[in-house]
């Protein structure tokens, strides 16, 4: 009677028998396959992927030289736009300015504007730089109102240094008052707003 | 039949090859891109992609061989930098998102479910190049650098960054598919037919 000598093999033998098959049978895989292509082939692939790799790179750095460009005519328009920034007549944006003083002899507005100004900014300068809750739109209007008021500043400073005529230097106070006025009331609308939180 | 490890090249021909003789190249390339490419198709299913691998590590073969030290024969140095590309390809973003869209083979089917979508061949001709793809790639990679090309667990699982579990894991898991595939075909279409049957059902 012909026994099979697989069935006299326990489960754990049978398990390494067919382990050996199988890397038996992975290592009779052939270690060596005709190659996809001859020498001359693989040359003008290299020299294809070396074509590609020096356009990909021409073109990664035409990019970067548009994007440096943009960037430059970006910038340049900002700049030139700050410093050609025409000063537009206040009574035309700084609302509830009626009850400042136009008219009047010039000292008498020089000193009520000086004394305006103090109070006005003294309060300022007890606020917080900026406010618990930041609103895009009041702070634009905010860093708008201190850009103006710095730029009359220094119109001031510059009209008082070469000894320009007193109603410039008053209409420029003038102006510069309702600047802070109006930096006032923003800054007092977002303290109300913080407050209210 | 050589191994890619056991190919060596002379001394002569390496120095003539590294200074740019193209005829010292033709014979480096004549003499290890049989092996090379075996290995990569090995580790690679899809043949455009495997071709491009092979184009890659041929590349880098001529390109660093100046760097090339003579510690091991140029077959081993060879076989790291195409190990190196395909492992390179399979751990990549790209080739993980194709797995998602394609299903050329490469996909791996759910464990027990291959008897089920593929027709295995009969036990007298095993393919077994068919059982290996059948293998996700990973697996594959795994099994065939183990079992074949004789990395450890330890080299394996630095190469996919991966733990030694890793390794491990993915080498019995590619034992157990392909024990399916390489046993008795009756017990296999026994199965088959019974999981055919209640399908019908």
């Amino acid at each position: 009677m012909y026994i099979d000598p697989e069935q006299q093999q326990g489960p754990l033998e049978r398990h390494d028998v067919e382990q050996q098959n199988i890397i038996r049978r992975l290592r009779s895989l052939p270690q060596e396959i005709p190659q996809p292509y001859d020498w001359a082939e693989f040359q003008r692939r290299a020299r294809e992927r070396a074509n590609a790799d020096t356009l990909r790179g021409r073109s990664a750095r035409w990019h970067a030289a548009l994007a440096a460009a943009l960037i430059l005519v970006v910038v340049g328009i900002a700049v030139w736009a700050r410093v050609t920034r025409p000063v537009i007549p206040l009574e035309s944006h700084v609302p509830g300015n009626s009850k400042l003083p136009v008219t009047g002899s010039l000292p008498a507005v020089g000193a009520a504007n000086e004394k305006r100004a103090n109070d006005a900014e003294r309060w300022l300068a007890s606020l917080p730089s900026e406010p618990v809750v930041v609103r895009v739109g009041t702070r634009a209007a905010v860093t708008g109102l201190e850009d103006r008021i710095a730029q009359l500043d220094d119109f001031l400073s510059v009209a008082r240094v070469e000894g320009a005529q007193p109603a410039r230097v008053a209409e420029l106070e003038q102006q510069r008052v309702r600047l802070v006025n109006s930096l006032v009331q923003v800054r007092y609308a977002e303290t109300l707003v913080s407050a209210s939180r | 039949m050589v191994r890619l490890v056991e190919i060596d090249i002379s001394e002569e021909l390496l120095r003539r090859a590294s200074a740019g003789d193209e005829a010292a190249r033709v014979v480096i390339y004549t003499a290890t891109a049989p092996a090379t490419f075996a290995l990569v198709r090995r580790l690679i299913a899809n043949r455009a992609i495997a071709e491009d691998l092979f184009q890659e590590t041929m590349m880098a073969l001529f390109e660093r061989l100046p760097q090339f030290r003579r510690e091991a024969p140029l077959g081993a140095w060879l076989r790291q930098i195409a190990v190196s590309r395909c492992l390179m390809y399979l751990r990549s973003p790209w080739h993980r998102a194709r797995l998602h869209l394609e299903s050329d083979g490469e996909v791996d089917i759910p464990h027990g479910l291959s008897a089920l979508v593929t027709s295995p061949p009969a036990v007298e001709s095993f393919d077994v190049e068919r059982a290996l793809a059948s293998l996700s790639p990973t697996t594959r990679a795994v099994v065939w650098l183990y079992e074949v090309e004789g990395y450890s667990h330890q080299e394996i699982a630095q190469l996919f960054g991966r733990s030694l579990s890793f390794s491990k894991s993915q080498l019995a898991r590619a034992h157990v598919r392909l024990r399916e595939w390489f046993e008795p075909s009756e017990g296999r279409h026994t199965c088959t037919s019974i999981q055919s049957n209640s399908k019908v059902l």
